[in-house]
């Protein structure tokens, strides 16, 4: 583990309604699996996972927390929101009310969380209604058009993925920290002020070297 | 004051009459409303203050209400009220022990609603001294009266985690102490507190301040802090998959001092192994071992990280001079399933140098740490120093080792590799020099005299020899043939002399020449059954005292268990015992029982009762033989001593981490009792493998004895030569099981790390290669297996028609393999 060393520590948590697949865009990230039989989350669960951003040249350790998607979580999931740098909003292409849930579920964001969170709207369940297939298991009921003008309206990134067959989840999280890295380079985040991002090189005065780059320190006995 | 004296003159009525107190709490409470002003408001408060010791259920009775409204309205703006207010309410939570009900009824009124919770959590973020101070406190309280209610409404609270953070944060010591001690009892059983702290870096800030404080010398507050580390991780998986993606894993390790990183080969820094050990700083680092071995727990022990814990926790067990309750807790925690090389890591044990008080020590030899896990076991830490003192911590320490042990020769191919070194390389070679646990087994004890020290490590060298051998039966196979080399009677009081000072020479090599044999040397097995025998005679003598007595009981306790696991289904092993004259010094002791005499018999009847099972190879003392003892000696008899072995405290108080017991010689009234538990005398007489396996079995030997001589084994039906053949497969394909499960992990590890995909891609074709290659094999074996039992099947039918055709030509044919025909209601 000593050899893994990273840049920027990201906090992000995945939101939205009950059963749209969150934990397993998560466990898709973290363990490259897809449980078709996953438990509902209670309260929220942690994954974490290192990406590279080719373009940057950074690697990034993602920290995530999947929060339960069913109501009577709502004030216990919320309480994470005010720490995070990055936020997942995710609905379920084949289920037109999660869609429409999105709405009110960003409006809790935007009331709770840091404002320069970066929100990447999330389609999931895509391999249901694949087009090329003559039947798909199941109808669509959000174009891929109708949400990305949402997106666009409400200013967030958007995506299509498929926690199943795994296409574009990686790409969500990686789109969402590229965001990040950009405000970070236009100066958003004047040191450290969005609890959500630690950087790696920059010590922080009021924290041990604990959460600096790893490998070195590990000689602690002198 | 002056308010104060003020309300008291408005107070005291138009005529200045003295008032009852309850009349002028009652004037007070109505000026709490928020319609006085707020000076008036403060006086009242601080005069219900002032009441509210006195007259508690008066002021909760009439002010409660109103004192929380000022809670809510004014502490924010006025620190001096809020200051005044919180200690009111505590003094009417609080729960004293003269009137319980009291503090428990305000409690309830007070968290009737989530509204004070949610302004005592607003009010933490508060600054002034006093305020964060009293508020912390009064949550406490309140914590403690209704911890589950203060919990619920704390994850609804606006700005709860974030406040709760900035106290652990606060500078100033005393509100930074108070908040471990209350954020404790807020995270205690409840997952999503300890997740939304953890999401709000308390991990990070409870380190920082352990290290402020100065690691595990920090006194108190390092063990709060650490408690709640403790707590933050216990039994929540997504916490610690948080914990070990942190850096705070090796920082725990530096902790104890111990680098995280060490490489194998390299020997523990000494600035770990000696170090100035006080209780708090004991306490301390319990806490961190206590942590690791969680970790250890949840990782797994095939992970890199883990076993750089189980290192650790290794060398603090086996080669440090950390407190023996340290060093118990430490190997208690290593994985049962350990798969950690403990014969290839080298550790440096020390010895404290006599009258230096433990502020010197000497460096002794490097050993193997399985040798110096094996070394502690038979004989105690630091040489043995104090194993002849039957010391509480003592044993227990021995006893983890011993189970230590039981777990890491789990594997048949370890036992195999432990006893072979017991053998000389070639049947023709001569003995190899006597091993430490061999030495200790066998040696003959001095029956004159009681030799605490050397009853306690002969005691032990059973209990470990019965780990390599209990129900394999390969190991059996081998033991049979080990003749111990020379062996001299044991030195009493330091009974190691396996290590030596790295400066002084070694008194074994004194030990090994001198080859005195005019006679063959006898097998292990013929000298376990004399050295029994001669305990035996020695607890018959008439002159012996009740304490020797118990003292010759437990080594022949020792020798019987071991006996008992090692002829179990091992005909060939009850062939030699029995050979050696092992029935006469079983039935000695069954044919003269007294009703205070319970265990030995018991066990004498247990281990007869096998030999006659399993007495299946042709000899001179039959079945026939030991049936017709067996009936001299009543079978009913019999079958009910067995029995009576649940009666016995020794054993029935057995559980399998409670091993060790108080000695009741020593609890005698008249003595004084011990000043410290840790200085009270305990003994230890069975370990829970032998309980366990005795269990299992009794009856089974209990239903062989009234069996008829010639009928067949009524255990399982296989001879010893398939039951060691299935048992090896089995072990290949539990090696190949794990090998998979391990190149899984490994897949998986690899995996997980980003930008050297095309070569891990490789990696993971190859792997996934291997993993079926394994798979492959396993089929293969099991397909093997099950043609050698065919195999079997046919040889055995065949024989049966042989010997068919035998009796047929008027042959005689041997009594004791007679054929089971078609009927199999054996
Ligand atoms: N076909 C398909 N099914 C999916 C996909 N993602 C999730 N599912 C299924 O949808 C169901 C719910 O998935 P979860 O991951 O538990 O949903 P969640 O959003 O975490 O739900 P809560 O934890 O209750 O909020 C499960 O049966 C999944 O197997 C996907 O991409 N395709
Ligand atoms: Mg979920």
């Amino acid at each position: 583990m000593s050899s893994i060393t990273w840049h920027y520590v990201l906090k992000f948590i995945i939101t939205g309604d009950a059963a749209v697949g969150k934990s397993s865009l998560l466990i898709r990230l973290t363990d490259q699996r897809f449980l078709t039989n996953p438990d509902p989350t209670l309260g929220v669960e942690f994954g974490s996972k290192l990406i590279s951003i080719p373009d940057e040249d950074k690697i990034i350790k993602l920290q995530c927390w999947d929060t339960a998607g069913t109501e009577s979580f709502r004030s216990i999931t919320r309480s994470y929101y005010r720490g995070a740098a990055g936020c997942l909003l995710v609905y379920d292409v084949t289920n037109r009310k999660s869609f429409v849930n999105t709405k009110s579920w960003l409006a809790d964001v935007r009331e709770h969380a840091d404002p320069h969170l970066t929100c990447i709207l999330v389609g999931n369940k895509v391999d249901l209604c694949d087009e090329t297939q003559d039947a798909p298991a199941k109808p669509r009921q959000v174009s891929t058009e109708e949400a990305a003008s949402f997106a666009q309206q409400e200013g967030i990134l958007f995506v299509e993925a498929s926690a199943k067959s795994g296409v574009n989840v990686e790409l969500a999280f990686v789109e969402a920290a590229q965001d990040i890295l950009q405000k970070i380079k236009n100066g958003v985040f004047d040191d450290s002020r969005s609890p959500g991002v630690k950087l790696s090189n920059q010590p922080n005065p009021n924290s041990l070297t604990l959460e600096q780059t790893s490998s070195k320190n590990n000689t602690c006995c002198s | 004051m002056e308010f104060f004296s003020q309300t008291y003159v408005a107070l005291r009525g138009p005529q200045g009459q003295p008032q009852t107190a309850s009349e002028t709490i009652g004037r007070l409470s109505d000026r709490l409303s928020p319609a006085t002003l707020l000076a008036d408001r403060r006086a009242a408060v601080l005069a219900l203050k002032g009441l509210s010791r006195d007259h508690k259920q008066d002021v909760g009775d009439r002010a409660l209400a109103g004192l929380l409204d000022v809670l809510a309205s004014d502490a924010e703006i006025d620190s001096d009220i809020g200051k005044a207010v919180l200690e009111t309410l505590i003094v009417l939570c609080e729960v004293d022990p003269a009137n319980k009900e009291l503090g428990f009824k305000y409690t309830d009124i007070v968290l009737a609603t989530e509204k004070t919770v949610h302004t005592l959590f607003t009010l933490l973020g508060d600054n002034s001294f006093y305020t964060r101070f009293s508020t912390i406190e009064y949550l406490a309280i309140l914590l403690q009266n209704r911890r589950q209610v203060v919990q619920s409404y704390f994850l609804k609270a606006p700005a709860g985690t974030r406040n709760v953070i900035a106290i652990l944060e606060d500078k100033r010591e005393i509100i930074r102490n108070e908040a471990l001690t209350m954020v404790q009892t807020l995270v205690a059983q409840s997952p999503d507190i300890q997740k939304v702290l953890t999401f709000e870096g308390a991990f990070e800030k409870l380190f920082n301040i352990v290290t402020q404080e100065g690691g595990i010398e920090g006194g108190v507050v390092s063990q709060g802090a650490l408690t709640c580390v403790d707590a933050l991780l216990r039994f929540n998986t997504s916490n610690q998959s948080y914990f070990k993606e942190t850096q705070l894993p090796p920082a725990l390790c530096s902790l104890l001092l111990y680098p995280y990183t060490l490489p194998l080969h390299e020997p523990a820094p000494q600035e770990f192994a000696l170090q100035f050990w006080d209780d708090q700083k004991a306490v301390n680092a319990g806490l961190v071992v206590g942590i690791l071995g969680m970790l250890i727990g949840t990782k797994g022990s095939a992970s890199q990280e883990a076993s750089g814990y189980i290192r650790c926790l290794v060398e603090i067990g086996l080669a440090s001079n950390a407190p023996v309750r340290l060093k118990t807790q430490s190997l208690r925690l290593l994985p049962a399933n350990m798969n950690f090389p403990l014969s290839e890591i080298v550790v440096t044990p020390y010895m404290p140098v006599p009258e230096t008080n433990g502020e010197e020590w000497d460096r002794l030899e490097p050993a193997s740490a399985l040798d110096a896990l094996v070394e502690l076991a038979l004989h105690g830490e630091y040489n043995g120093l104090d194993s002849a003192k039957r010391l509480k911590n003592g044993l227990e320490l021995r006893a983890a080792a011993s189970t230590v042990f039981e777990n890491f020769v789990h594997s048949d191919e370890i036992r195999h590799a432990i006893i072979q070194a017991m053998l000389p390389v070639e049947a023709s070679a001569p003995a190899p020099p006597v091993t430490p646990l061999l030495h200790a087994l066998a040696s003959p004890l001095d029956t004159s005299s009681v030799d605490l020290a050397q009853i306690s490590s002969t005691h032990f060298a059973c209990l470990l020899f019965a780990h390599l051998l209990r129900s394999s039966p390969r190991a059996k196979l081998s033991a049979r043939l080990i003749k111990p080399g020379p062996l001299h009677p044991q030195q009493s009081a330091s009974a190691g002399q396996f290590f030596v000072p790295a400066d002084g020479a070694s008194p074994l090599a004194a030990t090994q020449a001198e080859p005195d044999d005019d006679e063959p040397p006898q097998t292990l097995l013929q000298i376990l059954s004399e050295n029994l025998s001669l305990v035996l005679l020695a607890r018959s003598r008439p002159d012996a005292s009740d304490g020797e007595n118990r003292e010759w009981d437990r080594v022949v306790v020792g020798y019987l268990s071991l006996l008992s696991q090692w002829l179990w289904e091992d005909p060939k092993s009850v062939r030699d015992f029995l050979d050696s004259g092992g029935l006469g010094t079983l039935v000695e002791p069954v044919n003269q029982i007294s009703e205070s005499d319970v265990l030995i018999p018991s066990l004498c009847a247990f281990l007869l009762g096998i030999c006659y099972e399993f007495n299946r190879e042709p000899g001179e003392i039959t079945r026939s033989t030991i049936h017709q003892i067996i009936n001299r000696l009543g079978i009913d008899n019999l079958v009910a001593q067995i029995s009576r072995l649940r009666e016995d405290d020794r054993f029935r108080a057995i559980g399998p981490d409670s091993i060790v017991q108080a000695s009741p010689l020593v609890a005698k009234p008249g003595l004084p009792a011990p000043k410290q538990p840790s200085q009270e005398e305990v003994e230890i007489w069975f370990d829970w493998a032998f309980v366990d396996f005795w269990k299992s079995n009794y009856y089974t030997v209990q239903r062989a004895l009234p069996t008829d001589p010639n009928q067949l084994s009524t255990s399982a039906g296989q001879n010893p030569e398939t039951a060691m053949l299935v048992a090896s497969l089995r072990e290949v394909i539990r090696k190949q099981a794990e090998e998979i499960e391990s190149l899984q992990k490994r897949l998986k590890e690899q995996s997980t790390q980003p930008n050297e995909v095309p070569q891990l891609q490789k990696q993971v074709t190859e792997l996934t290669a291997q993993v079926s290659d394994s798979a492959e094999r396993q089929k293969d074996l099991e397909k093997e297996q099950e043609d050698l039992l065919v195999l079997l099947d046919e040889v055995s039918a065949k024989r049966k028609r042989d010997k068919a055709r035998l009796k047929e030509a008027g042959l005689e044919v041997s009594e004791d393999e007679a054929d089971d025909d078609e009927d199999d209601d054996e």
